[in-house]
Parts: structure tokens; C-alpha cells; sequence
């Protein structure tokens, strides 16, 4: 069994070090042999195992004396820790190309491939720093009605649907990609505005009216909101101006804004947000995945169309 | 003998193999070089790159005045009658299969060997045995594998064509006793060919005292570079011999149909010569010379002494050979029943930096008729020191404690 762990080993090294390439060919051959129920006749178990004692023998004899009285139960040993590290490597692997991270959706944690933790940072509700995960995922759409917010492609079979906030970083940043998929797929995509800070209820409001005044130019100044600079988004003028590229008339939106009834509207659609047990966004609902904080676009396009997404 | 002083002669034995000072213990397969013959095949290379004998300008003048100095080298270092009587070869094997491949042989022809020889110098004589019939016979050894002068006399006594001995044993370090060898050959009508490949280099030879017929030897265990090798015969035999090896610069002259060969050493001496190997094999003799064979030998026979005795504390430990370690020249075998000799070998290199051989040392016929699998073999040379031999038993009584 020795045999194969060198092979293991000597063929990670040998990557890295042509030293090792001639030993890794030599324990390739021993294995080869030992599966095809052969001895091993190149002595190549016995020279490691010796090169192995004699570099262990200098640290300590007990050690050396243990080793070599269990040689075989700890190659063993190796083998089986070495199975179990490979099959959560590949898991690891496989869920970051999935989930975005290494220890599956939105779960926290550290992954090598993601070692800052940016596709689960979110803006908590009420914050604007990012938040670790919390481990349990009672996020969901049921007994959420839908009905009142903003939706494109309202009859698409396949539905995204997006929480997010012009104020919060994360937001920002998965809003574009979740755009253009909802685009490029045709799939419904219902956009739920959160602001992650009090002063942000405006905008709650401004979208609300805008919505209820033009569907069709609604899309336009969200894109304006989530693109432009975090610092604006508050100042009146900047919303004036945006109102009026988009098409609106920025009086009568500020006017149906200051509008009680709308309050109380946007004050039910926020109500509705806060039944889906969401803590931060953005928080993207695919088909029945949920996903939070801001995935790699490749995440989103399989939670909407499978792994081969890229085939379609 | 200042050993600390020779060693600094010895590159290898100023730097260091990884982290820890190289103990060079396997000088029976191969010695180290000291910095005079290095720079002596050096020189060549640098200053005069070209062919003895042939051509004519004065960089083909000077090797061949340095082979003919160097073939001279040799002679005086056998004692031999002539300087004509050396022949250069790659090493004792291809010397001992030119003595093989040029007499010639007759179905029943004996040729003598002991129980202990070398590879070298038993597969030729059984290449014979296949090709013309010729009969080997072996002298078995005493218990304690010294040879056996009685068993020997017996021997000879039946006709033998060639005693073929190796006159000091790779696998113990046993010397035969060579003169009175040769001369109960010579008695009974044989002609005699010594291995010499572990004396030259530990001891005092000499030939005429000797009267051996043939003496082969190697450069490479006795600090000249590898691929030199020297074929020592009696002139008028040599004369006798038809060439093994033949073609470049073995004749005088030819036809389409013949050709008329040169005289001894010549016509031994097929093809472009090793000349950087002439030369650093006389460089080498010259600094052997220096130290003196004699002083060598006692330098070795005492490390041996002090070994083999602290060896005894080595649990289970069994020295191939005579107890006696004056019997054993500068070679130490020995194994441990149950461990592997090649385990144990590994491990005195990686923990302790200590290099021997391990396996049959090429005398597989005598550890196969034993059913002994193998040993390790420390061969000690006059740069080895008692500090070194302390190292070596060290490392084994840790190794036996893990083993």
C-alpha cells in the first residue's frame, strides 16, 4: 500500500521538482504491478520506507521504531486521509463552481478560491458593513405576495426574484449580472427595493411612483440608481435629474412620493420584503435557490439553468 | 601518515552531502580522487587534447611521451621486468576477458578458481566453459572463508590449464596467499592470473617476486580516474597471445587479405586509449607512492581492528570472513539475519551521511550457495579515520534498536 501514497506524493512533487519525476515513475510501475496482483520487484517500497526511518531515526528512535513496526497500518492510514481530503477537495471544487464558495450556498467559511468571502458579504437590513452569514437559510418566497412590485417579463415560466438596495455595495454589484441574465434567458425578474438605511425610504417611494406612473421607463432609472455613485444617490438633485432622463417628471413623482397613501403602500411592500426572513442584500431568489450577497455570474446562470448553462 | 592533512586533498572530503560530512565507506567499488589527479586529467584535457602514436605534431608527441611515462609509472609500480608488459584496458574485467579471449583453449582445458571470485572473473572463464568446452573447478574455501592451501594442492593436482584468482576478495577482503599460489602453479605446469583489483590499491605489489603470469587491476578503486584499467602479462606470453580486441593502432600495417600486427603492448591496445585515464592512473600511482603501500595497509588493517571490535556491540551483527581482522584487509561485510542489507545501507546514508555498499557485491555464486541474501559492505581506504568507523557503529546500534 505504501506504494500508492508515494505515487500520490512523489507526483504532486514531481510538479514541482524533476527530482522526484524518476521515484514517481518508479512508484507508478510498483502500482501498476501490486493491481495487477504482481510483487513489487524494484525494491521500491523497501528503499523509501528506509529513506523514510533513516531521516525519522535522526529525530527521534522511538518514533523510527513505532514507524517501522506499523509501516503497513500507516500507509494505510495515509491512504484513507488522503481519499477523504481528495473527495472534499473535489467537493470543495465542484461547490465553487456551483455555489460560489467552497462550503456550499451561502455558507461562510474559508475557501481558497474565494479567501476574502466577497460572493457572501451582504449589506445587513439597517447597515451598510458587510455581515457574516448566518448558518441556517430560513430565507424564502412563500406567503410573500409579489404582486404590487415591479416585474419584467411577467409571464416567463423561470423567475428571479431580486432584493437589493441602491445604497448597499454588494447590491450593486450582483444587480448588473442579474439584470442581464433575467435578460439574456427571458425569465421573469421582480425587483424588490430594501434600503439597507432609514434615509433611503425616499427611493422607496420615488420607485414606487415611478413604477405606478411608467412601467417601462421604471427599469431605466433603477439601472440609473444601481449605477450611479454611491454619494448621489441621495442628493435631490441628482434624483431630479435621473426622474427627468428617464422620462418622468420629477414633480409629480416628488409629489406622489410626499402622497400618505404611498407611504402606506411602500410601507406594506417593505412589510411583504421582511416576510421573505431576509437579513441583508442583495438577496436573489432563482427558481428555488436563494442566494445571498453577490454571486460570480456563473452561479446565477445555474441556479436558473442547470450546470450546463453554457449549452443553451 | 597525516591523515587530517590528506584528507584535504580530497574535495569530497572538505564539502558536504546535504548537511552532514560524507563518510565514504564503499572504496572497494570506488575510491575518491585527490585533487593532483583531477588536475592531472584536467591538464590534459586543457593543454594536450590529442592521439598518442599517430600523429605527428607536438601536442600527439607530448601524450605519447606522457603514456609512455605513464605505462613506465605502472611498471615500476608492479616491479615489473619491462615497461612493454603493461597493458592498458578499461578496468580488470575487460583485462581479465582479454587473457580469456586471447589464449587459446582446448575441450577439457581446467581453469582453477576459488569459491569467492568476482563476477569478473568467473562469467569469462564461464563463457568458456560454454564456447570450447573448458572445465572450471573451484577451491573451496576454509570455514572462515581464508583460503585453503590443501584444498588447493588437491586441485592441482588433476591438470589445470589457468589458475584464475582474485588475489584479494571484494567480499571479505581475504587475500590469498598469492606467492605460494603461483608457484604450486607453476609446479604443476599452470599458468597463473591474478585479480588484483582489491590489492593494488592497499598493497605493496610486486610481480617478479610474485611470478604471476597475468595481474589485472582497475584505476578507479585506487584514486586514478574510472575507465583504466591494467593488464600486467609476462612479455614472452604476451608475445605468444593473439590479440582480443583488434583494429586502430594494433598493427603495423595490412593488406586487403592480412596484416602484421605490432609487438606487446600495441597489439593489445585497440582504438583511441583512454588517454586522460593513462595519464591520472600514473598521477594517481605517483601520490600512492607518496604515502607509501606499506603505510597504507597498516592504516587500514588498525581502522578494520577497531571496527570489527566495535561492531561486536551490535546486537546479532555477523562479519563475513575471519575474526581476525588483520585477515581482512580494509573490508568490513557483514549482515543481520532477518534485516535487509539494502534497508540498512539506505539508512546509514540518509540518517548519518555514510555511504556503503549493500547486496552480493558481485559474487553472487557465493552468497546464492549460502543462501545468504546479501550484506553490507564498508571498505575502508588510508583517508578514512577511526572517528568515521566510530560514526558507522553508531548509526548501526540505532538502526538495530529501530530494525
Amino acid at each position: 500500500m505504501f506504494c500508492v501514497v508515494s505515487f500520490i506524493v512523489l507526483s504532486i512533487l514531481s510538479v514541482f521538482s524533476a527530482e522526484n519525476r524518476s521515484l514517481a515513475r518508479e512508484a507508478l510501475d510498483c502500482v501498476l504491478r501490486r493491481v495487477t496482483l504482481r510483487p513489487c520487484n524494484t525494491g521500491f517500497d523497501e528503499k523509501m520506507k528506509a529513506k523514510i526511518l533513516g531521516f525519522v531515526i535522526t529525530k527521534t528512535e522511538t518514533g523510527a521504531r513505532i514507524l517501522n513496526r506499523f509501516f503497513e497500518p500507516l500507509s494505510w492510514m495515509f491512504i484513507l486521509l488522503f481519499l477523504g481530503s481528495a473527495f472534499f477537495a473535489v467537493r470543495g471544487v465542484y461547490l465553487f463552481y456551483v455555489t460560489g464558495s467552497c462550503n456550499g450556498l451561502n455558507q461562510s467559511g474559508f475557501c481558497v478560491f474565494d479567501p476574502t468571502g466577497q460572493s457572501n458579504q451582504i449589506s445587513n437590513v439597517g447597515e451598510s458593513c458587510p455581515v457574516v452569514l448566518p448558518g441556517e437559510d430560513p430565507v424564502s418566497l412563500k406567503g410573500v405576495n409579489l404582486s404590487g412590485f415591479p416585474v419584467l417579463n411577467g409571464d416567463s415560466q423561470k423567475r428571479i426574484v431580486f432584493i437589493g438596495s441602491y445604497g448597499c455595495e454588494y447590491s450593486r454589484k450582483a444587480y448588473p449580472v442579474v439584470r442581464q441574465l433575467a435578460e439574456k434567458s427571458g425569465a421573469s425578474f421582480t425587483f424588490l427595493y430594501y434600503p439597507v438605511k432609514e434615509s433611503s425610504d425616499l427611493l422607496a417611494k420615488i420607485g414606487y411612483c415611478a413604477y405606478r406612473q411608467d412601467a417601462q421607463k421604471y427599469w431605466s432609472l433603477v439601472d440609473s440608481f444601481f449605477t450611479a455613485e454611491r454619494s448621489q444617490i441621495e442628493d435631490e438633485a441628482f434624483i431630479r435629474q435621473t426622474l427627468t432622463e428617464a422620462g418622468y417628471n420629477p414633480e409629480t413623482i416628488a409629489f406622489c412620493a410626499n402622497d400618505p397613501q404611498t407611504e402606506w403602500a411602500v410601507k406594506k411592500q417593505l412589510a411583504e420584503v421582511v416576510k421573505t426572513g431576509f437579513f441583508g442584500t442583495p438577496t436573489v431568489f432563482i427558481q428555488n435557490e436563494v442566494l445571498i450577497g453577490p454571486k460570480p455570474p456563473r452561479v446565477y446562470a445555474i441556479a436558473l439553468d442547470g450546470l450546463l448553462y453554457w449549452a443553451r | 601518515m597525516n591523515i587530517e592533512k590528506i584528507r584535504q586533498d580530497f574535495p569530497l572530503l572538505n564539502s558536504k552531502n546535504g548537511h552532514k560530512p560524507i563518510v565514504y565507506l564503499d572504496n572497494a567499488c570506488q575510491s575518491l580522487r585527490p585533487q593532483a589527479v583531477i588536475e592531472a586529467v584536467q591538464r590534459y584535457y586543457e593543454q594536450t587534447p590529442a592521439c598518442a602514436g599517430r600523429s605527428m605534431h607536438r601536442l600527439a608527441n607530448e601524450v605519447s611521451r606522457q603514456v609512455d611515462e605513464a605505462r613506465q609509472t605502472v611498471a615500476k609500480f608492479l616491479h615489473a621486468n619491462r615497461k612493454e608488459e603493461i597493458i592498458f584496458t578499461r578496468n580488470t574485467t575487460e583485462a581479465i576477458n582479454l587473457v580469456a579471449n586471447a589464449l587459446d583453449w582446448k575441450p577439457g582445458d581446467v581453469v582453477l578458481l576459488t569459491d569467492k571470485e568476482h563476477n569478473s572473473n568467473l562469467i569469462p572463464w564461464q563463457m568458456l566453459a560454454r564456447r570450447f568446452g573448458v572445465c572450471l573447478k573451484f577451491v573451496p574455501s576454509n570455514p572462515d572463508n581464508t583460503f585453503n592451501l590443501s584444498a588447493y594442492q588437491q586441485a592441482l593436482q588433476g591438470g589445470v590449464r589457468l589458475v584464475a584468482m582474485g588475489f584479494t576478495s571484494n567480499l571479505d577482503g581475504v587475500s590469498i596467499p598469492a606467492e605460494e599460489v603461483v608457484r604450486l602453479a607453476h609446479k604443476h605446469g599452470a599458468q597463473v592470473l591474478l585479480d588484483a583489483a582489491q590489492t593494488a590499491p592497499h598493497q605493496r605489489l610486486d610481480v617478479r617476486r610474485l611470478d604471476a603470469d597475468w595481474v589485472a587491476f582497475s584505476g578507479h578503486k585506487m584514486l586514478a580516474p574510472s575507465g583504466i584499467g591494467v593488464l600486467y602479462g609476462k612479455y614472452r606470453l604476451l608475445e605468444a597471445m593473439q590479440p582480443f580486441l583488434v583494429g586502430g593502432d594494433t598493427v603495423a600495417s595490412s593488406t586487403y587479405e592480412d596484416c602484421q600486427f605490432l609487438p606487446p603492448p600495441e597489439k593489445f591496445e585497440a582504438g583511441l586509449q583512454n588517454y586522460a585515464g593513462i595519464i591520472g592512473l600514473a598521477a594517481a600511482i605517483r601520490y600512492l607512492q607518496q604515502i607509501g603501500l606499506e603505510a597504507i595497509e597498516k592504516h587500514e588493517i588498525a581502522l578494520n581492528q577497531y571496527l570489527s571490535e566495535a561492531l561486536k556491540s551490535v546486537p546479532g551483527l555477523q562479519i563475513i570472513g575471519p575474526a581476525d581482522a588483520r585477515l581482512r584487509g580494509g573490508i568490513v561485510s557483514f549482515f543481520i539475519p532477518g534485516v535487509d542489507h539494502h534497508r540498512i545501507a539506505l539508512m546509514l546514508d540518509q540518517m548519518a551521511g555514510i555511504a556503503v555498499r549493500s547486496g552480493q557485491h558481485c559474487v553472487h555464486s557465493w552468497f546464492n550457495a549460502r543462501d545468504i541474501p546479501g550484506s553490507v559492505r564498508a571498505s575502508l581506504y588510508f583517508y578514512n579515520t577511526q572517528e568515521e568507523t566510530r560514526q558507522l557503529v553508531d548509526a548501526l546500534i540505532k538502526i538495530r534498536k529501530v530494525l
